[in-house]
């Protein structure tokens, strides 16, 4: 059993008048082995709720549980939630072997003499050759990064895995191969995965279960195939006619005469 | 050159933080405009820089307060010396308020600085107040006609520079200003001025060696104090202009096909002096310090040689004075810059909210 | 992505390039002849300190009552001072007071200035921002007065000036001790070390100091020069070393007394303090170099480029005639110098001919040379850069030969380039209609007010609301879309023949991305304009466009009409790109059809296809260069070329799924699908 859930979660930040309620009485349930996708514009507050959940950013008020227990990171216990950020030039130690960091993460259990094989596994799982563990990131691409980036996140044998934009760097010949890699890797260890993108298209995707995300709120919310087919929001109409479709042709706008 | 560093701990080659032009450019991007309108942010920030000038002013008078109170062992018998009479010690004493608790003390100390006393020098027995109104405008013109130089060469200097040696143009003129420039900014101001007087006065006897007496007896000073600065800040402003030349909105003043001038002078120059103008306080404020030293060596009537002599003499009145004009002289200087490069560079006023 | 991301990329690559190596900063320190000179007068000095006073130390204390104020002669090659004591002699033993008082300071200075600057990152925020305040003030009073101010506490005493000159280097350090940590501290590694459970404290030391600690301690040995100099002062002033001490400063100023007797008496210790602080401040100023290497120089290690061989071919039959075209573009090529007389070539021989009227896409992965080529054809590429073309004729006028005044305006009024990048594209200190206004005022000779006013109707006609009040506002003020509106209101400013829209909705939502399309189709429809659009994004491109190229590595592998690339296009790369995105429409069930590897850079282009060693079809012959060929309606470069359309994609156009049908029997395989699992990328 691994789950996540939100009840009633609310983000501010600033004080008094200029406060911004980014992430606004959010309730949000992944079940487990499932994978829930949240969508939203810039500053809809979805990268938000993914710092609240693992504790970069504290929230105002409501909860977040884990397995229906009140969520707490850090410890470098298993059974918690863990990330993986959107920039994977950003999301390495420059300074830190590739094996370093993954083996950072190992829960703080695993022996000294098994961690370089925990890492070796792991750089295995995420299709990467072991050979890389000794190597700094610098030379990496952005795909191979965002691949450490996951093992990283996997070492700590996390129940709930959150994905915040993992694809939205990379080229598009490499998004594929991550997506499956996500795929395969939440399908192989039976994981729950929160997976936020501003892009209907792959959230749609990968997801079992869609969120719509507007001004803080969630606005819809239902399987995959009933937002695709009957959306009921109207954000969540206009987002979908907004999605490239392949084929289509765009309609010229008409532009207004100048006086 | 101090400032240089102030710039370049601050802006420079800081791994995160290159340049200050496309810092600048790179955090407006997180402002969201929001569609509402809302009140003019101008007097909130002149509302800001204005409370913390006043907070900055208030902890500088505490600190000239305290000056007197910090020295260790007693300051009255230092500064009088070990042979004065118990007597004077103590009528001294009585004079600085010294029987009173601490706290009255700090409360009569405002209570005289709000009324204009300064209190008596205890070296020369003449009202402080009296002294510095007197020498206090001989520095003031040093420290401004420098700045002006500097800024009137090195500005043109630094822009000449970026635009014949951008893209890695011109190595050669590269390479050779800024090694000089490197050079020149190394040497303090009174080496400077010691080389100066070597060269123009004694060798060559075409400027006075000290005093303030007419145009030719500034030459020598204002050099002095400008030329570390012009090297530096040259340099400065090229590193400036050539982010800006860089930077995205160049090319859209290119597509637009302007003539170059029109890029230089309207798009990049105003966009690099924004930074210049930051550093320029820092300039101002180093060049007053800068004074402290020219004015000793080229015997100048200004404040600097007062300071020294009023360290050396403990006289402490005199001290804690002129410690108040030069911190308020830097303070208003700053609050100056900050409301010009508000007006320069409409970002900066939203910027830090 | 922005520039200024770009940008912050290649320097945290190279600054990450920088600190692979253990001690390296020395090793490469010595590497350079100015590090090396620096270094030399370092180790010089050193020596000085050490032995200095143990060799000379009597000797410079000896009176020479038959010489005094002598000037420089054969026994005193600079002369002596008022007791008669030479002065070479005096200033080499004053080298270690000199030098120990300032590496005293600064050592002072560099704690105290740690501690503070560390506050923030370590104690709350209340107490933190306290702290950066009290900094923040502190930091703009220059260091010299602050010593003064200090040393009227601590008395006239080399001990005193010690201490005041540290206490007044420690604002310097806690300010760049804050920057460098909170520049490091909104790293997400840091984030992710947090979010892993990393202690406070094994971050402060595993992550946070291992990617400060290069600059600052450049910084403190740049602070050492400083903090001489600034020593010098205060001695010079009387207020620092006392007599019968002496340091170069306190030499200074008794050689200035004489100096009409004997000027070297003050020259000599001032040359002293300008050589060593030189030095000092040369040792950090390369050291600040080797760390903060930007961008020009922190390219890869230099490959052998390949041979630039130009395989241009006739662009499809039936193009239209050189009347039609309104661009007409001809092996172009673009280089970049890499030193050493290499150079690294982008783009590598590309055709284009644009028709009046007509939208062509180019289409491509980052690196492939896509807005190279769209800036090239504005002429727009910046200058390390060399662009060279066999022709390029705009609008029936070479463009290859210089600029003109009248060209100029010609291209200003007839070909607009809308931007990616929203916020930096425009000028942040300049009100928007200005920036609109100055097209009208600079190539049509309207005045300011008449250009101002014309610039409102633009904005007005690209739907900005209020539009008079907006002309007026300042970059910042306007949201994303509305900013991108008024990209292409600039645009509009003159009549534009073609329209080159580099990435234009990259940075958007979706939304907005469909209404700045929209817009831009607008254009199109009423100026009759060409378009020339960049993107990465298939959709996009198909949604806007008439003809597509497909660019890979530098070339172009296919040009294609849309209907025809939607049907399934001819080269492998342009069928994995359609079916490697997922759409809407994408069958969830199946994975996705991954290219595996990742493009090539343009140091390591390889002979022949650049495609070839991530492509199912290839064999010997893709060694050699494939050639632009034509082939049904468009062109292909590719030895083996497919036909049919893609597996798993989805087409919303019934006109191009009914030609699908037609063509499906005699479809082969799209790609041999790669199961993920074996999507192995091995590091190279």
């Amino acid at each position: 059993m691994s789950s996540l859930e939100f009840r009633n979660l609310t983000v501010t930040f600033g004080r008094g008048e200029k406060t911004v309620v980014a992430v606004d009485a959010v309730s949000l349930v992944v079940p487990d082995r499932t994978v829930v996708g949240l969508v939203g514009e810039s500053g809809s507050g979805k990268s938000t709720l993914a710092r609240a959940a693992v504790g970069l950013v504290d929230a105002r008020s409501g909860d977040i549980l884990v397995d229906g227990q009140p969520a707490t990171t850090g410890r470098r216990r298993r059974g918690g939630l863990q990330m993986v950020f959107q920039d994977p030039y950003s999301s390495l130690d420059p300074r830190m072997s590739i094996g370093a960091s993954i083996a950072e993460a190992l829960p703080s259990d695993v022996r000294r003499a098994e961690r370089r094989g925990a890492v070796a596994e792991l750089l295995e799982q995420v299709g990467l050759d072991p050979l890389l563990a000794p190597r700094m990131p610098s030379g990496l691409s952005g795909g191979q990064r965002q691949r450490i980036a996951l093992a990283r996140a996997l070492a700590a044998e996390p129940a709930v895995l959150i994905a915040d934009e993992i694809t939205s760097a990379l080229d598009v010949s490499v998004q594929g191969q991550v997506l499956n890699l996500l795929r395969e890797v939440q399908r192989g260890l039976a994981m729950s995965v929160l997976f936020i993108s501003h892009n209907l298209a792959t959230v749609c995707y990968l997801s079992d279960i869609v969120a719509v995300m507007e001004r803080g709120r969630i606005v819809e919310i239902g399987p995959t195939e009933q937002i695709v087919a009957d959306p009921q929001h109207p954000y969540t109409r206009e987002l979908l006619e907004s999605a490239p479709r392949l084929g289509e042709k765009i309609d010229p706008e008409q532009l207004a005469v100048p006086d | 050159m101090e400032f240089v560093r102030r710039y370049e701990t601050g802006a420079g080659w800081c791994p995160d933080n290159r340049g200050m032009a496309q810092q600048t450019a790179s955090t407006a991007v997180e402002q969201s405009p929001s569609e509402r309108p809302q009140r003019s942010p101008w007097l909130g920030f002149l509302l800001r820089r204005t409370v913390r000038l006043v907070v900055s002013l208030f902890a500088l008078i505490t600190f000239a307060f305290l000056i007197i109170h910090l020295v260790p062992g007693d300051p009255v018998r230092k500064a009088l010396g070990l042979n004065a009479s118990p007597e004077l010690v103590s009528s001294i004493r009585a004079e600085l308020g010294f029987d009173l608790p601490l706290w009255q003390q700090y409360l009569k100390y405002l209570g005289d600085l709000f009324s204009g006393n300064l209190g008596v020098s205890l070296a020369s027995r003449l009202p402080v107040g009296e002294t510095i109104g007197n020498l206090l405008p001989n520095t003031l013109l040093l420290a401004v006609i420098a700045f002006v130089v500097v800024m009137v060469i090195a500005v043109p200097l630094g822009m000449l520079m970026a635009v014949l040696t951008q893209n890695g143009r011109r190595r050669g003129v590269e390479l050779s200003f800024t090694t000089v420039s490197i050079v020149v900014s190394a040497i303090p101001e009174f080496l400077l001025a010691v080389g100066l007087v070597y060269l123009f006065a004694v060798t060559n006897p075409w400027f006075p060696i000290a005093g303030m007496d007419g145009p030719a007896s500034f030459v020598l000073p204002v050099a002095a104090l400008a030329l570390g600065p012009i090297a530096a800040m040259s340099r400065i402003v090229r590193v400036e202009a050539l982010a800006v030349l860089g930077l995205d909105f160049i090319r859209t003043a290119r597509a637009k096909r302007l003539p170059a001038w029109r890029i230089y002078l309207r798009h990049a120059l105003p966009n690099a002096l924004t930074a210049t103008l930051t550093l320029s306080g820092l300039l101002l404020s180093g060049l007053v310090a800068g004074t402290v030293l020219v004015e000793t060596i080229f015997a100048w009537p200004g404040l600097g040689p007062s300071l020294v002599s009023s360290i050396l003499d403990n006289d402490y009145p005199l001290v804690q004075a002129i410690v108040l004009v030069y911190g308020g002289l830097v303070l208003l200087i700053n609050f100056v810059v900050d409301i010009l490069l508000g007006l320069a560079d409409p970002r900066s006023t939203i910027k830090e909210t | 992505m922005s520039t200024t991301d770009i940008a912050e990329k290649m320097v945290d690559r190279a600054a990450a390039r920088a600190g692979t190596g253990r001690g390296g900063l020395l090793r490469r320190l010595a590497t350079s002849p100015l590090g090396m000179a620096a270094l030399l007068v370092d180790l010089l000095l050193l020596l000085l300190v050490v032995f200095g006073p143990m060799i000379w130390g009597a000797a410079a204390e000896e009176f020479d009552v038959d010489n005094m104020n002598s000037p420089p002669t054969d026994g005193h090659l600079f002369g002596t001072d008022s007791l008669g004591r030479d002065i070479l002699l005096r200033v080499l033993v004053a080298t270690r007071l000199s030098i120990g008082l300032a590496l005293g300071a600064t050592a002072i200075g560099a704690v105290i200035g740690l501690l503070l600057g560390a506050i923030p990152a370590v104690a709350g925020p209340r107490v933190g921002r306290a702290v950066v305040a009290v900094v923040n003030v502190a930091v703009a009073f220059p260091g010299l007065l602050l010593a003064l101010f200090f040393a009227s506490i601590f008395g006239a005493s080399p001990s005193g000036a010690m201490l005041a000159l540290g206490v007044a280097f420690a604002p310097g350090f806690a300010r760049l001790t804050q920057t460098l940590t909170a520049g490091v501290v909104g790293r997400d590694y840091v984030s992710a070390a947090r979010v892993i459970g990393v202690g406070r404290l094994r971050i402060i030391g595993r992550h946070l100091l291992p990617n400060v600690a290069d600059t600052l301690v450049v910084n403190i040995s740049l602070s050492a020069g400083g903090a001489l100099l600034a020593f010098a002062g205060l001695s010079f002033l009387g207020l620092g070393v006392q007599a019968p001490s002496y340091d170069w400063g306190r030499m200074l100023f008794d050689g200035l007394d004489g100096i009409y007797v004997n000027p070297a008496a003050a020259l000599a210790p001032g040359l002293a303090i300008v050589l060593a602080g030189l030095a000092l401040n040369l040792t950090g100023e390369v050291g600040a170099q080797l760390v903060g290497r930007r961008v020009g120089s922190a390219r890869l290690p230099a490959k052998p480029a390949t041979g630039a061989a130009t395989s241009v071919a006739d662009g499809p039959d039936g193009s239209p005639g050189a009347d039609d075209l309104v661009l007409d573009l001809r092996g172009l090529t673009v280089s970049f110098p890499r030193g050493r007389g290499e150079k690294s070539v982008p783009v590598r021989g590309v055709d284009l001919r644009i028709a009046r009227g007509e939208a062509v896409g180019i289409l491509g992965e980052s690196g492939s040379g896509k807005s190279l080529t769209a800036m090239s054809v504005a002429r727009l590429v910046p200058d390390p850069a060399r662009v060279d073309v066999q022709s390029l004729t705009f609008e029936g006028r070479d463009l290859s030969a210089n600029t003109s005044r009248e060209l100029r305006r010609m291209l200003g009024t007839t070909m607009s380039v809308v931007f990616q990048d929203l916020m930096s594209s425009f000028n942040p200190v300049m009100k928007v209609g200005r920036q609109l206004a100055e097209v009208a005022t600079e190539h049509q000779g309207i005045g300011r007010r008449a250009a101002l006013d014309r610039a409102i109707g633009r904005l007005r006609s690209v739907s900005i609301s209020r539009a008079e009040q907006r002309a007026l506002q300042y970059p910042h003020e306007l949201s994303g879309g509305m900013r991108q509106r008024a990209m292409i209101a600039m645009g509009l400013m003159g009549s534009p023949t073609l329209l080159i829209a580099d990435e234009p909705t990259t940075a958007l939502d979706a939304t907005v991305q469909r209404r700045v399309l929209q817009l831009i189709a607008g254009v199109r429809a009423a100026e009759q304009s060409a378009l020339l659009l960049i993107s990465h994004d298939v959709a996009v491109v198909a949604a806007m466009c008439d003809r597509i190229l497909v660019m890979y590595a530098g070339r172009v592998v296919e040009d294609i009409p849309v209907d025809d690339l939607l049907a399934g296009p001819r080269h492998p790369y342009s069928r994995a790109l359609l079916a490697a995105v997922p759409t809407i429409q994408t069958d969830r069930s199946q994975s996705l059809r991954t290219i595996e590897g990742r493009p090539p850079q343009p140091a390591d282009y390889p002979i022949g296809c650049a495609f070839a060693e991530r492509c199912a079809f290839a064999s010997e012959k893709c060694q050699q260069d494939p050639v632009l060929e034509p082939i049904d309606n468009g062109s292909v470069a590719c030895w083996h070329p497919q036909q049919g359309p893609v597996p798993g994609v989805v087409i919303d156009s019934p006109a191009v799924v009914s030609r699908q049908r037609a063509t499906t029997a005699t479809a082969g395989p799209v790609m041999p699908s790669h199961e993920p699992s074996r999507t192995r990328e091995r590091g190279r």
